[in-house]
């Protein structure tokens, strides 16, 4: 049984979740049972993750190819697992386990009622899997089906809280998905045609031979595959569609969303670059540069956009642009230390943005305020809460000791290689910027006392006090407005943010293995090594 | 050396799926009401499975099932099909879903106009913002 287990695990790894979330409405009435499978299956996928990052660092420089149900390459399809797999696998289990665990016990809350629980872990196990499956799947199609299943699973979370504006925000993500979607299927079918295969390492063969005869069409396959993903992972000028849906979701989908989510695409994206088309390509048709140029306009007009946001979630969203564009820089650098630096930072700012969407969440829904301007003070009545939310930004502004830093420090070190200090620049001031639009939540959250005591005219406090007179003198009946105590949430949620700001300290403190693991996942898809 | 105009002859399946691509972007970017745009992506959809099947298809091929009798027959290629069909389904699937949301939208709004709902919310949460000022 283990054997079994061991030999297929790369399969399992997509599949347990997938399942899991299939499953899951048959116990639909059962709260308790859903949210134990919901954790379970998260756990079960960090463990094999666990187990094929044990078996990559010990077969060091050979790639585990598995071959679904034993056919060979051509005829058959291959997962890879290596370290460019293995790393976003572990970003994405490290992640969602912990916004699995937020998600207990207050998932009704945010979504609205109890029926749509259910409905919403189904989505949120699919979108998992499928990203894992993204992350070791070695063939065009199979990409664009998990590509598909993640956004439709993306769409249902955005909607899922059932509102007018949710479905709108979803509306409008569908259709630009779906857009984008169909870019990318065109952009394979290209490859398909002059290729004739839909295995990648096959692929990339037949584009460097093709690219002689047919330079047009590989030139065609090329842009259509950027501006596919690029539209689905929010790339500049293609972002439209993000803040209304990130900020219109629910809190733990807007976590999962702006966290993992997009980063799926962008894998996607730098695989089918740096592996189908290949960094020569690439260079060929100048995508580098207009992957850094692009990343430039992100940072500085993402942060920019945040800026003047009142709304909590519609500013972090704002600012998932922004970050967005740090790791397409990174990707366009064609750098070993850049591209690790891109891949560090994409792990770091999935467990940063997540905590910080969880936590805005836990806020918003604690004190019934969606502003930045009526948050005064409520750090004092929720210390644990407004703390992780803290050091979230720190690390996203890139602090010493928080895992921005050390993403931001490569991102940096692999421009300096490049000769070019233009990005240098563009990445410091994307710094000073986000310290400028998260500085001003965590003044109001800690140094700032609620305003509205002072504002109330002696009237209202008068009435204030009789019908608090008189609610202690009744008994408390459903017209009595009663005072909400604004406190920290509960046990598995205070879980939930101790572990993401654990995983943002072990990032920045000791990111040795990690930096390792993405120097490795950088170097083979540099062609290095 | 064949002429453009020779070429797009005898490609014509590639030249017609991208005609039917540009007509599925114009409508979904162009067109406001949500159902346009929903036929739009539908459009945009069918150009892809016109590109890939075009692609498998071999003239003067025939259906690729195994004759043992004669081994040197030219098959279609099954492949692009068996994908398009995956394609097929999520196309479905992706309709049904915008359907259900058109359909909340307009319990909501009274109207498939994206333009008008769009200026609705924003008196909506106008008033909102004034009714708390």
């Amino acid at each position: 049984m283990t054997a079994v287990i061991a030999d297929n695990l790369p399969a399992f790894v997509i599949i347990v979740p997938l399942f899991a979330g299939v499953v899951l409405p048959v116990f639909a009435r059962r709260q308790r049972l859903v949210e134990g499978l919901v954790v379970l299956a998260e756990a079960a996928g960090l463990a094999g993750v666990g187990f094929l990052a044990y078996i990559v660092f010990t077969h060091r420089g050979t790639d585990w190819v598995y071959q679904m149900g034993g056919w060979p390459a051509p005829w058959g399809i291959e997962l890879t697992v290596n370290s460019l797999a293995v790393f976003f696998l572990f970003a994405v289990m490290a992640v969602s386990l912990p916004i699995a665990l937020f998600t207990m016990g207050n998932l009704k809350d945010e979504v609205g009622s109890n029926k749509r629980t259910a409905r919403f872990y189904t989505l949120f196990l699919l979108l998992v899997g499928s990203l894992a499956g993204m992350a070791l799947a070695n063939d065009l199609f199979n990409t664009y089906v998990l590509v598909e299943v993640a956004t439709l699973s993306c769409c249902g979370l955005v909607s899922s809280r059932g509102t007018p504006r949710a479905a709108e925000a979803a509306f409008t993500y569908l259709v630009l998905a779906t857009l984008a979607s169909s870019l990318v299927v065109i952009g394979i079918g290209f490859i398909y045609v002059t290729t004739g295969h839909l295995n990648m390492g096959f692929a990339s063969q037949g584009l460097a031979q093709a690219w002689q005869d047919r330079p047009h069409v590989v030139w065609l396959a090329i842009s259509f595959v950027l501006v596919g993903f690029g539209l689905k992972s929010a790339l500049f000028p293609l972002h439209v569609w993000l803040p209304d849906a990130h900020s219109s979701a629910p809190s733990p989908a807007s976590a999962v969303l702006s966290g993992l989510a997009v980063k799926g695409y962008m894998i996607c994206l730098l695989k089918f670059l740096y592996v189908v088309f290949g960094p020569a390509l690439m260079k060929e048709f100048s995508v580098d540069r207009i992957l850094v140029l692009a990343g430039m306009a992100a940072i500085i007009c993402g942060a920019v956009m945040a800026l003047p946001q009142d709304d909590l979630k519609r500013r972090l969203a704002f600012s998932t642009v922004s970050q967005v564009g740090y790791i397409y820089l990174g990707f366009g650098l064609m750098d070993e230390n850049g591209l690790a630096g891109a891949l560090f930072y994409l792990a770091s700012h999935a467990a940063i943005k997540s905590t910080l969407f969880l936590s805005a969440g836990a806020m918003i829904a604690s004190a019934g305020k969606k502003k930045i301007s009526e948050m005064a003070g409520i750090g004092r009545k929720m210390p644990l809460t407004a703390a992780a939310f803290t050091a979230a930004s720190l690390g996203l502004i890139g602090i010493p000791m928080f895992s921005g830093f050390i993403g931001k420090w490569y991102l940096i070190a692999g421009s300096l290689d490049t000769g070019d200090f233009l990005p240098t620049v563009i990445i410091i001031a994307g710094s000073v910027l986000c310290a400028a639009y998260l500085f001003p939540v965590i003044r109001a959250m800690w140094f700032e006392t609620p305003q509205k005591a002072k504002q109330e005219s002696t009237v209202q406090q008068e009435c204030k006090t009789a019908v608090q007179h008189a609610a202690e003198h009744m008994p408390a009946g459903p017209g009595v407005p009663r005072e909400v105590r604004v406190k920290d949430p509960g046990a598995a949620q205070k879980l939930a943010l101790i572990l993401l700001t654990a995983v943002i300290f072990v990032l920045g403190v000791v990111p040795g293995p990690f930096i390792e693991l993405a120097r490795s996942a950088a170097a083979e898809l540099l062609m290095l090594r | 050396m064949k002429t453009l105009l020779e070429k797009l002859i005898v490609n014509y399946p590639y030249f017609f799926a991208m005609v039917l691509f540009s007509i599925g972007v114009m409508t979904v970017l162009t067109r406001s009401n949500l159902f346009k745009k929903l036929l739009g992506i539908n459009i945009m959809g069918s150009a892809g499975y016109i590109l890939f099947i075009a692609a498998g298809n071999i003239r003067g091929g025939t259906d690729p099932i195994l004759h043992q009798s004669d081994p040197g027959t030219v098959y279609v290629n099954p492949l692009p099909s068996a994908l398009m069909l995956t394609g097929i389904v999520v196309s479905v699937s992706v309709t049904a879903f915008a359907l259900s949301l058109i359909i909340r939208l307009y319990k909501e709004y009274g109207t498939t106009d994206a333009r008008r709902i769009a200026r609705m919310r924003n008196e909506v949460t106008k008033s909102d913002s004034s009714d708390r000022g």
